[in-house]
């Protein structure tokens, strides 16, 4: 009985067994068609990740060229900034005790690390991670004793740019910031990765593909914890490699540090202003000055954001390059094209006279002169910078004649010195004029001719039309690149100077205005005559002194935000000297323009010559030394 | 002689020799997920002590006559509930959990040999229950406690994993029980309708965590894959790129460079799949599909309810272990702690599986005797 009833309990579950096979085949067969999906149809892609997991590729950055002055002083330079990585992934509760004890930390700095290191988001504890920059040398061989026991700890030197000379020609050399978006969508065939820094203004920027160099790489086969597995070969066939980078081209400067400097000091007491020196005989740069300026290695740095909205903000304007991105009407520098002008013309000779009894009646207008200065001739005219005299010559030569010879001079145009943005300054032509105040008018000449009018030149314009001037006609393109050097010192590359045009001049008419501009600064009455250093380098040139034109957005910005003083301080006129020396046999041309600096042989003229005579006469001296 | 002939006759080799290959290739498997492994680099030996111990007690448990399990059914019940209450006065906690009983140096997993237990006793009952039409809910209730009192003590571990188990082996065995077709889709019903409140009361976070990694996985969101969804992506990595033929003994990358995690213990598979490919994986599955269809086929010639019973429990707990195993290892399932029967390491999952499969053999063998 009990044995049947088991028998017959055991039919009833036999009608089972066949579907609970059909389930595990199916089962069996779900887990057999996932290893079809991922061993099978998807093994490409699986095993590349598998390879990404392992494979673990380090660029290597190049060193950035070094850039030299003209006499090999070092401007911009590389030195090693020790930076801290962190994989949080990695790091054990117990490994923050001794990362902090090694790094020093105070409690406080303790817990903002702990902090740090809790807000990385999930999907970027695996990444290594800059946590600290600059650390210094001590802390870094601290980490490095305990590398081993701090796997989540890795210390990379990188090398920062240094820049000695701090502030001075910051605008002209230029700073690195970090590649953005559009850089990497730019340069995206030149191996640029995100982070790397680039250069962002100045001649870093210019020859950043020459002073770049190229990345090398270190590809490196590691396991799960990010070690590296030098044993790999019985696991895997990635190769590992070592690409060294090719570090950048030197380049050699055509500027003078040490002309820079002293500039900065003559500078001393005026807030803002800019100088520019050229070689009157290739038209090199030795000194572009901008007054104020900014630290570079700190603007190449992490630069504050408070310290760029003040500097934004500062009057002055340091984040403005005053030798070539602002333009400025040219007051009386402008006078000897206007000279020149008239005597090619022929409607004077030079020594044609006219009267100045300290005004000039065009209609019923009035114009100015400074003083009563009597009977002048072509030379007179500018020693003593006598308005009447370029009126007079103004309305007999007409707007074109000067217009067309300061173009000559390069005025009007940009020149190409290939940094930054530089502004081509303007000429106002008479359609200009007709069309901006409905017609024209003979005063509009006048003015042009003693460099109030419209025109607007950049320092760097003028220096160069200065330099064509003392060298007797040639304009020359302006060259900052001296030599470019590979990294063992052999130059690759020397860019010749070259000459942007040869002006038509006679000969004895630009003799005329060399002289007249010598006796500007060593016969009395000359406006800058206070400014000569007697038994000094002999200096030749022209004083200015501009009237500011505010606009009036501008006039009410001030009158907003600055006190009085200040107000009335940036209303004055800028002072200007241009010139060249030494007289006799020229080197080297100088614009200097002391914004709000008022009279320009008063003001600028002294710092012209005091830096002529520390830049060519101490050479004079070396020289003298030398020979004896 | 005549009973070595008819040991030979009656021994069920296809069944020995299919869980001896899976038994040595996991000894070989795991000496090479482990042997590059600074502490674990042992751990294939243990492994074949612990196999050689199983193998000795899985004789002993074919040698007896089933019969004498039936007997002792209840004892071997509350022999199996006094262990998991052991566990709470001297077990260890690891993790969380309270799951370890530790003798000297061999520790021991009560929940692991309650599931031998829990198989006997259900036998048991199904066995002194004669009844043979269809059977409803009320009639669930029994067994159903008989259930609910070993899982509660394993839930409470908490031990979700092996709880688990115990409720698949106990599903399985009443679907063979001619479980009525409304009950058991009320069954289902009020299994799906449990499923937020354990959500709520049962499961804990890193639990549900990996169920939301799942989720992610599935629906293409790849932004977990380095924390929640790190371990059952690299082990997917690992299969994958085995591709066809595999990358050979001891050359898998993700095993060797410590991406698959718990190679020995819950990963395995993805070691063997990404060393011997899509051949080697599916030679496996082949040995587990066959031991389970062995398994039905063995219950299905028992000669009474409770040899059937019990091994078609022995077969679902092998069953659901490995499925569910395969399908975690694979990305199917969220993972879970549950080990690989016969292929992942451990001693008192071998040793349940061990004396599983001696009764199995034992109710094999013994088709023929009465």
């Amino acid at each position: 009985m009990n044995l049947l009833s088991h028998r017959r309990e055991l039919g009833q579950f036999k009608k089972r067994y066949k579907w609970m096979a059909l389930f595990a085949i199916a089962c069996f067969s779900v887990l057999f068609l996932m290893l079809v999906k991922l061993q099978l149809v998807e093994r490409e892609h699986w095993a590349s990740m598998a390879r990404a997991n392992i494979t673990k590729t380090v660029t290597l950055p190049p060193t950035r060229g070094i850039l030299r002055d003209a006499r090999g002083r070092v401007i911009a330079s590389n030195r090693p900034s020790y930076e801290v990585y962190i994989t949080p992934q990695l790091i054990r509760p117990q490994d923050i005790d001794l990362f902090s004890s090694l790094m020093e930390f105070t409690e406080a700095e303790r817990e903002a690390f702990i902090a740090r290191l809790e807000a990385v988001p999930a999907y970027r504890r695996t990444h290594q991670i800059q946590m600290f920059t600059d650390v210094s040398r001590d802390q870094v061989a601290s980490l490095e004793t305990h590398h081993d026991d701090l796997p989540g700890v890795d210390v990379v030197a990188r090398p920062v740019r240094h820049y000695p000379y701090g502030s001075l020609g910051a605008h002209a050399i230029g700073y690195l910031n970090e590649v953005s978006a559009e850089d990497l969508e730019r340069y995206k065939d030149q191996g640029f990765r995100p982070g790397q820094r680039i250069g962002r203004s100045g001649i870093e920027q210019s020859l950043e593909s020459i002073l770049r160099g190229q990345p090398g790489y270190r590809r490196s086969v590691v396991d799960a914890r990010g070690r590296r597995q030098e044993d790999h070969e019985s696991v895997s066939d990635i190769v590992p490699e070592d690409v060294r980078p090719v570090p950048g081209r030197d380049a050699v400067l055509t500027l003078d540090m040490e002309l820079m400097r002293s500039i900065h000091r003559a500078f001393r007491g005026h807030p803002s202003g800019a100088a520019v020196v050229v070689d009157v005989h290739t038209g090199k740069i030795r000194a572009l000055y901008s007054k104020p300026s900014y630290d570079l290695n700190m603007r190449s740095g992490r630069l504050p954001h408070d310290v760029y909205q003040e500097m934004l903000e500062n009057p002055f304007r340091p984040l403005i390059d005053k030798t070539i991105y602002e333009s400025y009407f040219p007051g009386s520098t402008f006078k000897p094209f206007s000279s020149l002008a008239a005597l090619r013309d022929g409607e004077i000779e030079p020594s044609t006279r006219f009267t100045c009894k300290g005004a000039y009646h065009i209609g019923r207008q009035r114009m100015r002169c400074t003083s009563a200065h009597g009977e002048v001739d072509a030379r007179t005219a500018l020693i003593r910078s006598c308005n009447v005299y370029f009126y007079r010559i103004a309305e007999m030569i007409g707007l074109e004649n000067i217009d067309r010879v300061a173009r000559e001079f390069g005025l009007g145009a940009r020149t190409g010195i290939g940094i930054n943005s530089e502004s081509a300054g303007f000429l106002a032509t008479r359609k200009w004029y007709e069309e901006k105040f409905g017609r024209f008018r003979i005063g509009y000449t006048l003015n042009t001719a003693i460099g109030q009018g419209n025109t607007r030149v950049t320092l760097l314009q003028l220096a160069l039309s200065y330099a064509a001037i003392a060298n007797g006609g040639t304009l020359y393109a302006p060259q900052l690149i001296e030599r470019i050097e590979a990294p063992d010192g052999t130059a690759i590359e020397e860019p010749a100077p070259q000459v942007a045009r040869k002006l038509d001049f006679d000969p004895e008419h630009i003799k005329l205005i060399q002289e007249a501009m010598r006796g500007v600064v060593n016969r009395e009455g000359g406006t800058a005559y206070d400014a000569r250093i007697p038994g000094g380098v002999i200096v030749a040139g022209k004083t200015g002194t501009a009237e500011v034109i505010t606009s009036r957005e501008h006039r009410e910005r001030i009158s907003d935000e600055v006190d009085e003083r200040l107000r009335r301080y940036l209303t004055r006129s800028h002072g200007w000297f241009g010139g060249f020396a030494p007289a006799d046999d020229p080197e080297v041309a100088i614009i200097v323009l002391v914004e709000h600096g008022g009279a320009g042989g008063r003001t600028a003229a002294p710092i012209a010559t005091q830096v002529l005579e520390e830049y060519l006469g101490s050479r004079d001296l070396a020289l003298a030394q030398r020979r004896n | 002689m005549a009973l070595v002939r008819s040991l030979r006759d009656q021994f069920d080799w296809a069944l020995f020799f299919a869980v001896s290959a899976l038994t040595i290739l996991g000894v070989i498997n795991l000496y090479s997920a482990t042997s590059q492994h600074p502490t674990l680099s042992g751990l294939y030996i243990s492994q074949i002590y612990k196999l050689a111990m199983g193998a000795a007690i899985a004789a002993f448990a074919v040698a007896i006559d089933y019969r004498h399990f039936e007997r002792n059914a209840w004892s071997i019940y509350v022999g199996g509930i006094v262990l998991l209450i052991i566990v709470f006065m001297v077990g260890t906690t690891t993790r969380g959990s309270v799951r370890w009983i530790h003798f000297g140096s061999f520790t021991l997993q009560p929940s692991e040999l309650v599931k031998i237990s829990l198989i006997i006793a259900l036998a048991k009952y199904l066995h002194n229950d004669p009844k043979s039409g269809g059977r409803t809910l009320k009639d669930l209730v029994p067994p159903g406690l008989i259930l609910a009192l070993p899982m509660t003590l394993i839930v409470l571990q908490p031990d979700l994993g092996t709880a688990l188990i115990c409720a698949a082996i106990f599903g399985s065995i009443m679907v063979l029980t001619n479980l009525k077709l409304r009950s058991l889709i009320t069954l289902a019903l009020s299994f799906i309708a449990a499923i937020p409140f354990a959500w709520e009361y049962l499961m804990r976070d890193y639990q549900k965590e990996r169920v939301l990694a799942l989720i992610a996985r599935w629906s293409g969101d790849t932004s977990n894959i380095l924390d929640t969804g790190w371990h059952a992506h690299q082990s997917v990595i690992a299969i994958g790129s085995g591709g066809v033929t595999g990358k050979g003994f001891m050359r898998g990358t993700q095993s060797q460079f410590g991406f698959v995690p718990d190679q020995h213990s819950d990963f395995p598979f993805a070691v063997w799949s990404e060393e011997f490919g899509f051949l080697g994986s599916v030679l496996l599955l082949g040995l587990y599909l066959f031991i389970v269809l062995w398994g039905l086929r063995i219950a299905s010639q028992a000669k009474d309810r409770f040899g059937a019973v019990m091994a078609v429990g022995v077969t679902a707990m092998i069953f659901w272990q490995a499925v569910i195993n395969l399908a975690m290892v694979m990305g199917l399932l969220p993972v879970v702690g549950m080990t690989l029967p016969l292929f992942s390491y451990g001693g008192s999952s071998m040793l349940s599986t061990m004396i599983g499969l001696g009764l199995l053999m034992n109710v094999s063998m013994r088709r023929f005797s009465f």
